[in-house]
């Protein structure tokens, strides 16, 4: 609930960055600074802290220092990648949204009748993987407006990360009876649907998110080709993709997945910053690094479900049943919402498994 | 690297309008380092007859701001079918996406701001090109801090922006002008909309600024609002550059009526909205269908075009002055110096569009001759009509089309009437008593009844969509029988005798006289 209650802090880094905030507010800046170092100590990447530190030595005139930690926030803002471009907005913001959980809190505490406030407070929670904070915020909404067929769609999506498929199809089979031709909709419903394990339907529902996206979209398009697995699609799309996107590694990592599964040679890829993630998976497919490396540094259910799938078409040529493994430990532990889950689900079924 | 996008019109929009603007156009200009950057200025429903607003301050601008800025012009009649339903008369929403439609698709980042806004880099010497080339994706404001008008309006020369930047860096710590003024979320300051940078592919994503906003205020925090869904956050670069505003309230603007003040609903367009998109205005947001014209300062200005026109039709004088007179006994001699007229009458159509199509009702071959040089010359594109019920004008020349007034009428955005004498000869002097013959009163004759026609039924002869009204230009028509003719129907303006030209769109005129009028003027009476 807002406003009444005091926002909740998961770890110990929010913990001290709520108390440097509070600490700030009583003027006492140079306390403030050391509780952000705090936090920032606990948590590197905790980007909102960095800037929170930045802004309090800023105020008190220490401007050369200041820039440094603004300069840090945005590194590690822009180290963050969002979500793939097919998913709805408010399911591809990643990072610490703690600062924007604070600051929706503030407004709540004088706007209680308006949505925007719960929904952007919701989507805050959602992105920082709280999907039933963010529940409560978004039923909070459609009580104060009832029938927001958007926050509907956003509240499925909550649902669905909860694992609630069943009352997630629901909620969104409601927006797509309003809105059919509401793209992101689809994918939400394509994501509760492989969640349901119903490939079918989540495919129907892929090929109709493909059909309303036009080609200026290239990649979400090819997002949705790696997952329906049509790599063909995917190979085109994605190189007008990589022509804008040069940098991103993850690009590259699909273009060779489907130059592979269309049995192309594979070329010379620049491996970006040796080590990290996931330039190992680009050697795995130059046959610069082994299974074990690779699980090595898989180190989240992310990059694992990212681990399997790409052993599985690296293996599949001269492993069938080996890939198959792999892409069964995909679908049975990765989210239905990453590519590879769909992706895996309709190599599996190519497959025959 | 980015596009900055203002908008505005050639009207007096607060205190001191032009110097603001004038100080805050080279200011950008001056934190440009980028070949793509670009300032895009909509000028929206200057009227017909007024250059664009950059335009009349052009001599105020660096040659910098010239270079960069690409000016759009939408005209009154393609604000028209919005008239109705706002008290502005030049809107925000629709003028910034006018300009986001058309802005340099190689650039990264839009910046929309105010025309009196001076943004001023931390960091000396580094540019606002390098600043957003640097920052990751994301959504961006600063705070504003005021300048009060005293410091502006004395000390800042329009044309020396690197001096008036410096200035700003050392009043703001002698003043004390830096307050940053916090605000609820998603509107991280006050007055955010003197500064938000967003990606431009962002903007194409979520349709724009809201077409439905046309009561004026809250269009900047509605897109704050989305942008923050879209992105989730907002995003700061007060590390990077402050800004600063010119302060203008000692006389209040148009839109500023304090308490009784119109608004778009704060609720409706901030507080309840739940999505980043537009889906309603998807596929029409910034008018991609429509063709806008764009004014450059830097180069085909209008000055340009206007003398070349002018060079075209005519030889330079070869006297020191030429004299005519007002005096009343002269009220009928309808002789006129073509030579000295011609400049005021293309002074009269050189802003409008260049696909302008003019009806010339005109009763002097020469008239026309130099009128169609000067046309072309000024490189418009439209077709002169000229009625056959005008005898004696040549039939032959490039882009004049002629056929019977009741055809071409309907073509016509606008109409040139004038009332000399056929007879009269190039060097003949002018005003010295001289009687119409005969030939001559034929020829007035009929000018008259189809100017009298024109104007009684101009509304319903309009060409096919067009909504307003079409501009009137009478030639020789002050201090003359034809001045109350062409008075009567036409509200123009009083112009000194000296230009020989009136012009307005027709008086509707709700009296018993004037329903005479145009009944009689309808049947030809």
């Amino acid at each position: 609930m807002a406003g009444a209650a005091k926002p909740n802090a998961d770890t110990e880094a929010e913990r001290l960055f709520l108390r440097a905030r509070m600490t700030a507010l009583s003027g006492d800046s140079d306390v403030a600074v050391n509780l952000l170092e705090e936090a920032t100590t606990l948590a590197p990447q905790f980007d909102a802290a960095v800037e929170a530190q930045a802004e309090l030595l800023d105020m008190t005139g220490h401007s050369d220092e200041a820039q440094k930690k603004y300069a840090q926030a945005r590194r590690i803002r822009a180290a963050t990648r969002p979500g793939a471009p097919d998913r709805p907005f408010a399911v591809r913001q990643r990072g610490n949204f703690r600062s924007e959980i604070v600051a929706y809190d503030t407004v709540l505490r004088s706007l209680k009748k308006n949505a925007l406030p719960y929904i952007a407070r919701g989507n805050a929670y959602l992105a920082t993987g709280k999907p039933a904070q963010a529940l409560a915020d978004y039923d909070r909404a459609l009580k104060l407006k009832p029938g927001l067929l958007d926050v509907q769609a956003i509240k499925a999506e909550a649902l669905s990360a909860m694992g609630k498929y069943e009352e997630a199809l629901t909620t969104i089979d409601a927006v797509l009876t309003a809105r059919p031709s509401d793209a992101e909709a689809l994918s939400t419903r394509s994501v509760i649907l492989m969640g349901l394990g119903r490939p079918d339907d989540a495919n129907a529902d892929l090929n109709r998110q493909l059909a309303l996206l036009p080609t200026s979209q290239a990649a979400a398009r090819a997002c949705i080709a790696l997952r329906l697995a049509a790599y063909e699609l995917a190979f085109a799309e994605l190189d007008s993709v990589i022509a804008r996107q040069p940098h991103d590694p993850y690009w590259r990592l699909y273009q060779a997945t489907a130059r592979l599964r269309l049995g192309q040679p594979p070329t010379t890829v620049q491996v970006a910053e040796q080590g990290t993630w996931p330039a190992v998976l680009l050697a795995l497919h130059a046959g610069h690094a082994t299974e074990q490396e690779v699980m090595a540094q898989a180190d989240t259910d992310c990059r694992r479900a990212e681990a399997w799938f790409q052993l599985g078409a690296v293996a599949v040529a001269r492993d069938p049943e080996g890939a198959k493994r792999h892409w069964r430990q995909v679908v049975d532990h990765a989210s239905p919402s990453l590519i590879e889950h769909a992706a895996a689900r309709n190599e599996l079924k190519r497959s025959g498994a | 690297m980015f596009s900055v996008i203002l908008y505005g019109r050639n009207d007096s929009h607060g205190y001191n309008l032009h110097k603001r603007a004038a100080i805050s156009f080279n200011a950008l200009a001056e934190v440009m380092s980028d070949p793509d950057d670009e300032i895009l200025f909509v000028d929206y429903n200057t009227p017909e007859d007024h250059p664009t607003f950059p335009e009349a301050i052009h001599d105020t601008l660096t040659e910098k701001a010239k270079k960069v800025m690409r000016i759009l012009r939408v005209r009154p009649e393609q604000h028209a079918h919005l008239k109705s339903k706002t008290h502005l008369v030049a809107l925000e929403c629709q003028s910034r996406n006018v300009a986001l439609r058309r802005s340099n698709p190689n650039n990264r980042w839009i910046l929309y701001t105010n025309t009196d806004m001076l943004l001023v880099p931390r960091t000396e010497g580094e540019s606002l090109s390098d600043i957003l080339g640097a920052v990751p994706d994301g959504f961006y404001q600063i705070p504003r801090f005021e300048l009060p008008e005293m410091l502006w309006e004395a000390a800042f020369d329009r044309r020396d922006p690197a001096e008036n930047l410096r200035k700003l860096r050392d009043w703001s710590v002698r003043f004390h002008l830096n307050q940053v003024v916090h605000n609820f979320m998603p509107m991280k300051y006050d007055a955010l909309g003197d500064f938000q940078a967003a990606l431009r592919e962002d903007m194409f994503a979520i349709h724009g600024f809201d077409e439905e906003m046309i009561l004026g205020w809250h269009c900047d925090s509605n897109l704050a609002a989305r942008l923050a869904l879209y992105r989730g956050r907002v995003d700061t670069l007060i590390d990077k550059l402050f800004g600063y505003h010119c302060d203008h309230t000692r006389v209040a603007a148009a839109n500023n009526k304090g308490r009784q003040t119109k608004m778009n609903d704060q609720d409706r367009y901030i507080w309840d909205i739940s999505t980043p998109y537009l889906p309603a205005q998807a596929e029409t947001w910034g008018w991609p269908d429509v063709t806008i014209e764009e004014v450059r300062l830097d180069r085909d200005t209008s000055y340009q075009r206007f003398t070349a026109g002018l060079d075209a039709a005519m030889e330079p004088a070869t006297v020191p002055y030429t004299t005519t007179s007002l005096e009343w006994q002269l009220y009928d001699d309808l002789s006129y110096d073509l030579t000295h007229t011609l400049p005021f009458v293309c002074d009269q159509v050189v802003t409008f569009p260049r696909s302008t199509s003019v009806m010339i009702v005109a009763t002097r071959a020469e008239f026309v001759t130099r009128f169609a040089k000067a046309w072309q010359g000024m490189g418009f594109v439209g077709t002169l009509l000229v009625p056959n019920e005008c005898e004696g004008l040549p039939t032959d020349l490039p882009g004049v089309k002629r056929g019977p007034f009741k055809e071409l009428i309907n073509q016509a955005h606008m109409f040139i009437f004038e009332f000399g004498l056929a007879t009269q000869s190039p060097d003949e002097p002018v005003r010295r008593g001289r009687l119409a013959s005969t030939i001559d009163e034929k020829r007035l004759k009929a000018v008259a009844k189809l100017f009298r026609q024109a104007a009684s039924t101009e509304h319903e002869t309009r060409p096919t969509g067009r909504r307003l009204p079409r501009r009137f230009i009478g030639v020789n028509v002050i201090y003359n029988k034809y001045w109350p003719l062409f008075t009567d129907h036409i509200g123009a303006n009083i112009n000194p005798f000296c230009s020989q030209v009136l012009a307005g769109v027709p008086r509707e005129d709700p009296s018993l006289r004037g329903k005479v009028l145009r009944f009689r003027g309808r049947h030809a009476v």
